[in-house]
C-alpha cells in the first residue's frame, strides 16, 4: 500500500540574538508594570488585614524574578552580538510563509470576532470553513472551469462541516453554541 | 494489597457495560486518529474532549479523556513510521527507527513493534501507578504549605530546564505562566488582581481556554505557515507483533518502562522527554548499538515504550499532588477539578477507590489500543490523506467550541485568541510550551501556599528552607537550576571526571 500525504512538519530556525534582545525588552517591561502595579495594590493592613496576605506580594514576587531571569537573556543576547550588525540571514523561502499565516489569522479572527455570536453558529462555520479551503487552494493557474470547481468544493466542505458541527455539539453532546 | 486489588476489581466490573465499551471504543479510536494527524496533539485532543463531555457523570468524561491521552500518543507513531513525520511531538524520537524499517519495506513489522512496546510501556506504567499513587499519597498528607510551594517551583524549574531547548527560556515561560495565572480575583481578600475595571478579567483566565488556544490554535497557525507538501511513501506488511521482538528485548522494555514512568511523575517532562531518555539508555546499554538510526528494532521498542509508560507516570503527581507530569495531564487536571473531583493529598482519604478507577480506566484504554493496533491500519492510513488546508480549519473551529462551551462566555473565545498567538509567538522564539503551562496550572497552588506559609510564619521565610522535605524540594531546585548553567554544570561535570 502506497501514502501520498502533506508535510506538517515544524520547526522553524532560531531566532537571531537580536531577537533574543527584543523578546527580553519586552519580558523586563511587562515584568517590571506588574511589578509596579504589585505595589500600588492595597495592602488591607488598615482593616486589620496580616501584611503578608496583600494581594502585591505574589506578582511582585514573580515580576522581580522575571524581570531579573529577562535581563540575563538580554545580556546573554549582548554578549552574542545582539547590537552588532548583522548579515541578512534570509529564511528558507518556500519553506515558510507569512503570507499563509496572515490568510489563515485574518480569517480566524474574522471567525471568532465577526461571525461567531453574530449569525448562527452552523453558518458561521460553514463560511469560515469554505473560506479558509478556498483561499488555500486557490490555485491561479487553474482553469475558470477548475477554480469554480474548487470553490464548490469548498463550499460543501464548510456546510458539512458546518452542519455536522452544529449536530454533534448542540444534539449529541448537548454543549451550548456561541 | 488485597483491597487494593478489591476495589480494582470492582473498578473494572462497573467499566463492565456496553455504554462504557461504546465510549472506550470511539475515544480510544479518536485519540489514536488525533494522534496520527501530524498537527493535531494529545494535549489539544484531551483539551476539546474536555468540553464535549463536559455534560457527562465524571466517571465517564475522565475514563474518554484518558482513552484520548493513551490513544493519542500511541497514534504519533503511525505517521512516524510511515511517513518520517512524528504525528505528536512524542513520537519524534520513533522516527529514528520506525521509519528506516518501513523504508527496508517493514512497516508493519515496525507498527507491530510499536503496537507491542507501547502496550506494555502503559502497562507497565498503569502497575505502577496502583502500587505508588497510594504511597506518595500517605506521602503527600504529610506537606504543609512550604512544601507544596516548593513542589510548584520545583515543576516549573524541572519543566523549564527539561522540556527542550533553552532553560532560560523554559524560566521565562514558566514565570509569565505563573503571572497570568495571578489575574482576576485573589483568595484572602477577594482583590481583583490586573482587572483594570473588567467584569471577565476579574474572573480570571480559565485554564481550558488558554490550553486550547496555547496548543490548538498556535498549532493551526504553525500549521499552516510551515512547509506546503512533501511526499512520502511507504508500504506495509503484517502488523502482528512477533513474539521474538518482545522476549529477546525484555530488559530494553523494563528499563523503558521505568524511565518513562519515572519522567512521567516529574511535573511538566512529557512523552517525548520519556521517549528520548529511554532511547538513549537502551543504546547506551545496548549490543547493537551499530544498528540505532538504521531500522533497530530495540531503538523503536524503547522510543514506543517509554513514551507510553510516561502516560500513566504523568497521571500520578495529578493524584498524589494535584501537580501534572506532562501538557495533556494538565488538562487532565483541569478537567477533574471541572468535574469537581479533588485530585491532590486528600483524593486518597476522600475518594481513595477513585485510583483505582483510573487503573481500570487505564488498563481499558490500553486494551482498546492494542485491539485499533491489531485491526485498523488502513483506514487510519487513509486518514492521513487529509490535506492540511481541510483540515485546520475544522480544528479551529473546534477549539472555538472548546473555549466556549465551558463557561459560555464570548470573552473565552478572546482568551483562547490571545493565548493562541501568544504561543504561536513564543513557539517562533523557541520558547518551551510545557512550563508555560505548567506555570498557569501551579499559579493557584503556588499563590496560595506561599501567602499561607508567609502568614503562618509571620513573614519568616526560614520554614521554606528548614523544614526537612522543603529543604530536600529547596535543594533540588537550586540543584536543577545550576545544572542548567552550561559553566557550572561543564566544572561540575570535569570535577567527577577527575575523580
Amino acid at each position: 500500500m502506497t501514502v501520498e500525504t502533506d508535510s506538517f512538519a515544524s520547526g522553524s530556525p532560531p531566532p537571531s540574538p537580536r531577537a533574543d534582545l527584543v523578546t527580553a525588552a519586552v519580558f523586563v517591561a511587562i515584568s517590571l508594570t506588574v511589578l509596579a502595579l504589585a505595589l500600588q495594590m492595597p495592602t488591607f493592613t488598615d482593616r486589620g488585614g496580616d501584611p503578608y496576605t496583600a494581594p502585591g506580594i505574589v506578582p511582585g514576587f514573580y515580576g522581580l524574578v522575571l524581570a531579573g531571569i529577562s535581563s540575563i537573556l538580554a545580556v546573554r543576547a549582548l554578549r552574542r552580538g545582539a547590537l552588532k550588525r548583522q548579515a541578512e540571514t534570509a529564511a528558507p523561502s518556500g519553506l515558510y510563509s507569512n503570507a499563509r499565516l496572515a490568510i489563515a489569522a485574518g480569517l480566524g479572527l474574522v471567525y471568532t470576532v465577526g461571525l461567531v455570536g453574530r449569525v448562527p453558529f452552523w453558518l458561521a462555520s460553514a463560511l469560515f470553513i469554505a473560506a479558509f479551503v478556498g483561499a488555500f487552494e486557490w490555485d491561479p493557474g487553474a482553469t475558470p472551469k477548475a477554480r469554480l470547481r474548487r470553490l464548490a468544493v469548498a463550499a460543501v466542505i464548510g456546510l458539512v462541516a458546518g452542519g455536522a458541527a452544529h449536530a454533534v455539539f448542540q444534539e449529541i453532546f448537548l454543549v451550548r453554541l456561541p | 494489597m488485597a483491597d487494593g486489588l478489591g476495589q480494582l476489581g470492582g473498578a473494572l466490573a462497573g467499566f463492565a457495560n456496553f455504554g462504557t465499551l461504546f465510549n472506550v471504543l470511539w475515544a480510544t479510536l479518536l485519540g489514536i486518529v488525533i494522534g496520527a494527524l501530524p498537527g493535531l496533539t494529545a494535549t489539544m485532543g484531551v483539551a476539546l474532549m474536555t468540553t464535549l463531555t463536559y455534560s457527562m457523570a465524571h466517571d465517564s468524561a475522565i475514563l474518554i479523556l484518558i482513552c484520548i491521552y493513551v490513544g493519542a500518543i500511541y497514534g504519533g507513531s503511525r505517521s512516524a513510521i510511515l511517513l518520517n513525520i512524528p504525528g505528536t511531538p512524542a513520537s519524534a524520537c520513533s522516527t529514528l527507527d520506525g521509519f528506516p524499517l518501513a523504508r527496508q519495506g517493514l512497516a508493519g513489522r515496525a507498527m507491530g513493534i510499536s503496537t507491542a512496546g507501547s502496550w506494555l510501556g502503559t502497562l507497565f506504567g498503569t502497575l505502577c501507578v496502583a502500587v505508588f499513587t497510594p504511597l506518595l499519597g500517605e506521602l503527600a498528607l504529610t506537606f504543609g504549605s512550604y512544601e507544596f510551594f516548593w513542589v510548584a517551583v520545583f515543576g516549573i524549574v524541572v519543566a523549564g530546564s527539561l522540556s527542550g531547548g533553552d532553560p532560560l527560556k523554559g524560566y521565562m515561560a514558566g514565570f509569565l505562566g505563573l503571572m497570568i495565572a495571578t489575574m482576576g480575583q485573589e483568595a484572602t481578600h477577594a482583590y481583583p488582581r490586573f482587572a483594570f475595571g473588567s467584569v471577565d478579567l476579574a474572573g480570571g483566565i480559565s485554564l481550558l481556554p488558554a490550553l486550547v488556544g496555547a496548543f490548538g490554535v498556535a498549532e493551526v497557525l504553525q500549521v499552516m505557515r510551515g512547509p506546503a507538501f512533501r511526499a512520502v511513501s511507504s508500504t506495509v506488511d503484517s502488523v502482528i507483533p512477533r513474539i521474538r521482538d518482545v522476549t529477546q528485548y525484555w530488559r530494553t522494555i523494563l528499563r523503558s518502562g521505568g524511565i518513562g514512568t519515572f519522567i512521567g511523575t516529574m511535573p511538566g517532562l512529557g512523552e517525548d522527554i520519556a521517549a528520548w531518555s529511554s532511547y538513549a539508555a537502551a543504546k547506551r546499554a545496548s549490543k547493537e548499538k551499530e544498528k540505532y538510526g538504521k531500522g533497530s528494532v530495540e531503538g523503536l521498542m524503547a522510543a514506543e515504550t517509554g513514551e507510553s509508560a510516561c502516560v500513566p507516570g504523568a497521571i500520578i503527581p495529578v493524584l498524589t499532588l494535584a501537580v501534572p507530569g506532562s501538557a495533556p495531564a494538565a488538562v487532565l487536571l483541569a478537567a477533574m477539578l471541572i468535574h469537581g473531583l479533588n485530585p491532590g493529598p486528600n483524593l486518597i482519604v476522600s475518594t481513595p477507590e477513585f485510583v483505582y478507577q483510573i487503573v481500570a480506566m487505564l488498563i481499558i484504554a490500553d486494551m482498546a489500543k492494542l485491539f485499533f493496533g491489531l485491526t485498523l491500519v488502513r483506514p487510519l492510513l487513509w486518514i492521513l490523506l487529509v490535506p492540511r488546508e481541510r483540515l485546520m480549519p475544522i480544528v479551529f473551529v473546534l477549539c472555538t467550541v472548546g473555549a466556549f462551551a465551558i463557561a459560555q462566555r464570548t470573552f473565552d473565545i478572546y482568551v483562547m485568541l490571545f493565548f493562541g498567538l501568544l504561543g504561536f509567538v513564543l513557539r517562533e522564539l523557541k520558547f518551551p510550551m510545557a512550563p508555560l503551562i505548567l506555570g498557569l496550572v501551579l499559579g493557584d497552588l503556588l499563590d496560595k501556599n506561599l501567602i499561607r506559609g508567609l502568614s503562618l510564619s509571620g513573614g519568616d521565610v526560614t520554614p521554606f528552607f528548614t523544614r526537612p522535605i522543603s529543604a530536600v524540594l529547596a535543594l533540588i531546585t537550586l540543584v536543577s537550576v545550576l545544572w542548567s548553567i552550561p559553566p557550572v554544570a561543564n566544572r561540575i561535570g570535569a570535577l567527577f571526571r577527575r575523580r
